[in-house]
């Protein structure tokens, strides 16, 4: 069994207990509001994955990867695509081509396509990258766990 | 094209820490000094007038990929030196550093001042997205009108390379979910 590589300081895990909801909160808000101010999903999306990244730093990245579920984070990141796509391709139905957003009936339904296609964005781009640092930080399972200071034995079989 | 103080002593901070980032021994000293390099190119994007790339380049440069390359140093460990710089530097790869910047430079006198209205962009293109966010759209932050509205086909082209990024990772890492 690796030992779990967290920060074992109050003041990092006490910091981070503060930080995060208020950085997540600063996410969700850039994520939504790309419409009228600055940002958007793929910003919002960064900032909330920089939330988990900042989790697993204090915490310890081993119980945060157990904690995270992977097909979730795959069905999200698919889903955000999805969305996008769907957004895309709704015009079509209104006699438009792909992506034509003004075609959407109402004064505001072409806003609500662009909406859509951020918070799309977001939610790939936030389950993407927590994905990627989870990833590389497990390493290369059976062959991972020889570098850094705390590695002692392979990391692979908590991941799954 | 005149440069403010603040965004002539941003530039001279960039190449500096640049400079530093190329020269350090230690890879955990040089992530360190390239999270500041970002950071220092989010200010200078924010003097420039552009928040939302200032935005990107603060969350994505100097936090998400320096955590990135963090995990991958405790995964691969840092060779220890004694050196703290880079001691003999390849006198022909800065003669190539220097001959592609002066090439880059030469360049630079060419390009319109930074917000002249008789620029080509400024003619046609810009105009048109400026008039039409609102109408079209209904989408106050032009930036964002562009990105997700007029230009939302390449948008998705750049959604799917982040997609096809994170299942690269998962199939290179033998971990893609059954």
């Amino acid at each position: 069994m690796r030992e779990p590589r967290s920060a074992e300081s109050v003041v990092v895990t006490t910091s981070v207990r503060l930080v995060a909801p208020f950085v997540v909160t600063f996410g969700l808000f850039i994520m939504f509001h790309g419409a009228s101010s600055i940002g958007g999903g793929f910003q919002g999306g960064v900032v909330v994955a920089s939330a988990v990244v900042t989790i697993a730093f204090g915490f310890g990245i081993d119980q945060t990867a157990r904690w995270l579920d992977r097909a979730r984070l795959t069905a999200a990141a698919t889903l955000g695509v999805l969305a996008f796509a769907v957004a895309g391709l709704g015009p079509v139905l209104f006699g438009g081509t792909f992506l034509e957003f003004p075609v959407y009936p109402g004064p505001t339904g072409a806003l609500y396509a662009v909406e859509v296609v951020e918070v799309g964005i977001g939610v790939t781009v936030a389950a993407t990258i927590v994905v990627l640092f989870v990833e590389i930080a497990g390493g290369f399972g059976a062959e991972a766990g020889h570098g850094g200071d705390t590695g002692a034995d392979p990391a692979g079989e908590e991941i799954e | 094209m005149t440069l403010g103080g603040l965004t002539a002593a941003l530039v001279a901070f960039l190449v500096v820490v640049a400079l530093v980032v190329a020269l350090l021994r230690d890879v955990l000293a040089a992530t360190v000094v390239f999270a500041a390099y970002s950071l220092g190119m989010a200010i200078l994007w924010v003097t420039l007038q552009a928040p939302d790339v200032a935005l990107t380049e603060a969350a994505v440069g100097a936090g998400v990929t320096t955590s990135l390359f963090l995990v991958a140093i405790i995964e691969t460990g840092r060779p220890a030196g004694a050196a703290t710089f880079v001691g003999d530097v390849d006198v022909t790869s800065i003669a190539a550093t220097l001959a592609v910047v002066g090439v880059l430079a030469a360049t630079v006198p060419a390009l319109p001042a930074v917000g002249d209205p008789g620029s080509a962009p400024f003619l046609r293109v810009v105009p048109h997205y400026l008039e039409q966010a609102v109408p079209l759209l209904g989408v106050q932050n032009v930036v964002t009108a562009i990105l997700a509205g007029f230009r939302a086909f390449d948008t998705f082209g750049e959604v799917v390379v982040v997609f096809a990024a994170g299942v690269a990772v998962l199939v290179v890492f033998g971990r893609e979910v059954p």
